[in-house]
């Protein structure tokens, strides 16, 4: 049994970070995290509700 | 059938002579040089010896690749990835996992690129808020840094922490001017950063050999050095006093000034106004939205809606002000009165003056006594 980890994944927005593994040439278990965090909900909290599109639209910006 | 695949010669250059030239004519205007360096920045575009690009992603939305990526035609993207060499970029690079990660350790280790960051950097490196091949942004931030030619940061984020930084900054983010102190570190703020100003920077730093002229935010000054405000082509409407008070009123349909709206102008240098977005299309206060102020740092914790209180800016006395005469004496009435006292010498003066007043029909009338359009002396 192999584990093959991939980090980072390229031509995607954002950063992840797969793990699987790998035995007689199957996938048998993956594991996929996404590896940045900016907390834009706690940011969002108290906020005038007019303001929110402008945060929640950066969230990807692709 | 053997499959043709295109060889390195045949795919570059991507861009015909022309464009070429018009993009050099371009570059030399964004930069405002004179037309005699369009010459310099021909022969620096052309140099066979492309300079190295580590392009790192930290805390970002990728918008600013985005923004770049589909820049103006002749794409500045296209130019630019003829002269450069970019090796490394998540979102745009063929290698993933360790490959791309060794292309990236093997242009540092040959040293002598320039180093372009978008988003913030997590200052919590064990909370692992933002993590690349299992490395920490501080320590990708710092390994890319080390020999770099120059550190570009793009973006409100890389700049000034942007977004994550926002209140109450949940990851302790910071932009990269904040950790690195040994080397030059050029900033291009903007959410996102107009692709225009990224490649006239690489320009010049192509045909010069060194960062432009910068602020003391370390902002290229031909892009970042005068108010959104002083080139608005809604100024004249400020001026005259003529605001939008509500979202679609007749203001709003008319083009009026945004300031009372939040409108971010009066206190954002950045030459939006001028080079616009997406191919020179539109910008946002030519859209009807009043500017958010995304080149300043800390924009994110402005209330977007709420007028800013002027303090860089003070309209001139002549002009009416930002409150309508029904609700305040501007200083208008004040400098007529006083006006009128340093003209008026003596009751001769007086007389004579008063005289020509009546013969011409005119009548000065304080502010206070002006009431609207509907009781104006012309209309009685």
């Amino acid at each position: 049994m192999a584990k093959i980890a991939i980090d980072p994944i390229t031509r995607i927005e954002g950063h992840l970070r797969l793990e699987v593994e790998v035995a007689d040439g199957v996938v048998t278990k993956a594991w996929s995290s996404s590896t940045m965090f900016r907390g834009i909900e706690l940011i969002l909290q108290g906020r005038d509700p007019r303001e929110a599109w402008t945060f929640t639209q950066r969230i990807c910006g692709v | 059938m053997a499959i043709q695949v295109p060889t390195e010669t045949e795919l570059a250059p991507t861009v015909s002579r022309r464009d070429f030239l018009a993009f050099c004519s371009l570059m030399a205007g964004a930069l405002a040089l004179p037309k005699s360096s369009e010459e310099l920045i021909r022969n620096a575009l052309t140099n066979p010896k492309r300079t190295p690009v580590i392009w790192l992603e930290l805390q970002d939305c990728a918008g600013c690749s985005e923004a770049f990526l589909r820049s103006s035609s002749p794409t500045a993207a296209e130019v630019v990835l003829d002269i450069l060499s970019v090796d490394y970029h998540e979102t745009i690079m063929a290698a993933s996992g360790r490959r791309a990660e060794e292309a990236k350790e093997a242009t540092i280790a040959a040293g002598g690129y320039l180093l372009v960051v978008e988003g913030s950097i997590s200052l919590d490196e064990d909370a692992g808020y933002c993590c690349v091949g299992g490395k920490s942004s501080v320590q990708l931030l710092k390994e890319a840094a080390k020999n770099a030619i120059a550190v570009v940061a793009v973006g409100n984020c890389a700049t000034f922490g942007g977004l994550p930084k926002a209140r109450p900054n949940p990851t302790n983010a910071v932009g990269v001017m904040d950790l690195i102190k040994d080397k030059p570190v050029l900033n291009i703020p903007g959410c996102p950063m107009n692709p225009v100003n990224l490649t006239a920077t690489v320009v010049h730093f192509l045909t010069f050999g060194a960062l432009p002229a910068m602020d003391a935010l370390n902002r290229p000054m031909f892009a970042f050095g005068h108010l959104i405000h002083d080139n608005c082509e809604r100024r004249g409407h400020f001026s005259a006093g003529e605001f939008v008070k509500d979202w679609g009123d007749e203001g709003h349909r008319l083009g009026w000034c945004l300031y009372k709206m939040g409108c971010k102008g009066p206190m954002s240098y950045h030459n939006c106004p001028t080079v616009r977005f997406n191919e020179g299309t539109n910008w946002p206060i030519g859209a009807g939205h009043p500017c958010i102020g995304c080149s300043e740092p800390g924009f994110w914790d402005l209330e977007t809606y709420e007028p800013l209180e002027l303090v860089e800016f003070t309209p001139p006395s002549q002009y009416p002000g930002i409150v309508p005469p029904e609700e305040l004496i501007t200083p208008v009435g004040a400098a007529i009165a006083g006006g009128t006292l340093g003209l008026i010498v003596g009751a001769a003066g007086a007389f004579a003056y008063d005289m020509v007043n009546k013969k011409s029909g005119m009548e000065l009338k304080h502010d206070d006594e002006l009431t609207g359009p509907e009781e104006h002396p012309d209309s009685k």
